[in-house]
C-alpha cells in the first residue's frame, strides 16, 4: 500500500549516500526486507522503476533480500520461524515469544561501478 | 571492465523519519503545543467525534486540527463550523501522513497561540500505525461495526496508542460485539492503553474523553523536555 513513496525515500536515501562519497554510478542496491515487516516484495519491485525515473539511479539494479521472522519462545527458550510454526512454538505450542527478526526494512548496501 | 566496489551502509529506511519525528515533538514540547494523532478506519466516526470533543473543549483549549485526507474537504468544512482552526492536507494517494507532511502542516495551520492539535490521519488501520508523526500521544477509534476482533487483525495500531475509544457503543444491542472481550484482547497487546467506550452520536462517554486529553495538555505543557 504504502511501498511507493517508502521506495522513493530509500531512492533519496541511496542517492544522498552517492553524493556524500563523490560516487557517480551505482550498479545496485541491496534492501533487507523483514518477511513480517509491511513492506511486500514484489510491490517494492514493481514501483521502483518509477522511483528512480529521471534520477541518477535509474539504470540501477534493485536486489532484495528476505530477513526471516524467527522468534525466541518465552517459555522453553526455543528459536523456530513463526510463519513457518504458524505463530505457535513448534516445541510447547504456546504463542507467547519475543520476536528476533522479521520487521526489519534496511538498506543494506549499495555496489558501485 | 569496471570493478565493483560494494559500499555498506546498513540504514534502517525509516530512522530518518524516526529522528524527524522525535525532533517535531521536541519543537512542540518547547512551544508547548500538544499534538494528538487521531486514528481509525474509514467510517468509524472520528470527524463526529473530534466535533464533539472540540464542543466540549474549546472554552478552555485553543484548538488546531489538521485533517488529512486523500481527496476533498468536507471533513475539514465540518470542523471549520465548531470554530476550531482547520488546515485540510491533501496526501495525494498516500495512505498515511509521516513526520515531514506532519510539520509542514503544522506550518501551513499556523500554531502559535495554539494549546491542542489534533490531526485527523488518513483513514487506514495499517500504515498510520507504522509511521511515526511526532504526535505527543496518539489515539485511535473502534467502532462497534467493525467488530472486536479488529485487535487480533491489526495488531500495531493497538500497540502504539495511548489510547482507544469504541464508539457507537449506542448500537452495541444490534451487533456481535463483545466490549468485554474487545478490551481484553487489546490490554493484552497493550497494558498501558485507556479504554474509553463512547457514542459520537449521543456524546455519551466524550466528557471522559475530553478530561483525558484535558490531563495529557496539562502535563505535556507542564513538564519540561528531556
Amino acid at each position: 500500500m504504502h511501498e511507493l513513496s517508502v521506495i522513493i525515500e530509500v531512492a533519496k536515501q541511496v542517492e544522498a549516500i552517492a553524493i556524500e562519497n563523490n560516487i557517480t554510478e551505482v550498479d545496485s542496491i541491496v534492501l533487507q526486507i523483514g518477511e513480517i515487516s509491511s513492506m511486500i516484495p514484489r510491490y517494492i519491485e514493481e514501483c521502483y522503476p518509477a522511483a528512480v525515473d529521471r534520477t541518477m539511479l535509474e539504470k540501477t539494479k534493485l536486489v532484495i533480500e528476505i530477513v526471516k521472522a524467527t522468534a525466541n519462545c518465552d517459555h522453553c527458550d526455543q528459536v523456530f520461524n513463526i510463519v513457518d510454526s504458524e505463530g505457535h512454538c513448534p516445541i510447547c505450542q504456546t504463542k507467547d515469544w519475543t520476536l528476533l527478526t522479521g520487521k526489519e526494512f534496511i538498506i543494506k548496501e549499495i555496489i558501485v561501478c | 571492465m569496471s570493478e565493483f566496489k560494494i559500499l555498506e551502509i546498513k540504514q534502517a529506511v525509516f530512522e530518518k523519519n524516526d529522528r524527524q519525528a522525535d525532533q517535531l515533538r521536541i519543537d512542540l514540547k518547547n512551544e508547548g503545543i500538544f499534538l494528538l494523532n487521531l486514528m481509525s478506519s474509514p467510517g468509524s466516526g472520528k470527524t463526529t467525534t473530534l466535533t464533539r470533543t472540540i464542543n466540549l473543549l474549546k472554552n478552555e483549549l485553543k484548538i488546531g486540527v489538521m485533517e488529512a485526507d486523500i481527496d476533498s474537504d468536507v471533513d475539514a468544512i465540518t470542523i471549520a463550523k465548531t470554530g476550531a482552526k482547520v488546515i485540510q492536507l491533501h496526501t495525494g494517494g498516500m495512505c498515511h501522513l509521516d513526520a515531514g507532511m506532519t510539520k509542514q502542516g503544522l506550518a501551513g495551520l499556523g500554531v502559535n497561540e495554539l494549546d491542542l492539535v489534533i490531526l485527523e490521519n488518513v483513514g487506514n488501520l495499517v500504515c498510520p500505525a507504522e509511521f511515526d508523526t511526532g504526535s505527543s500521544k496518539n489515539a485511535m477509534i473502534l467502532s462497534v461495526p467493525e467488530g472486536d476482533d479488529k485487535p487480533l487483525k491489526y495488531p500495531l495500531m493497538f500497540q502504539i496508542c495511548d489510547v482507544l475509544l469504541i464508539n457507537k457503543i449506542d448500537v452495541l444491542s444490534v451487533f456481535d460485539f463483545d466490549i468485554e472481550l474487545c478490551k481484553a484482547r487489546v490490554l493484552k497487546l497493550n497494558p498501558n492503553i485507556k479504554i474509553i467506550p463512547i457514542s459520537a452520536r449521543t456524546g455519551e462517554g466524550i466528557p471522559e474523553f475530553c478530561d483525558w486529553v484535558k490531563e495529557e495538555v496539562k502535563n505535556w505543557k507542564g513538564v519540561s523536555h528531556e
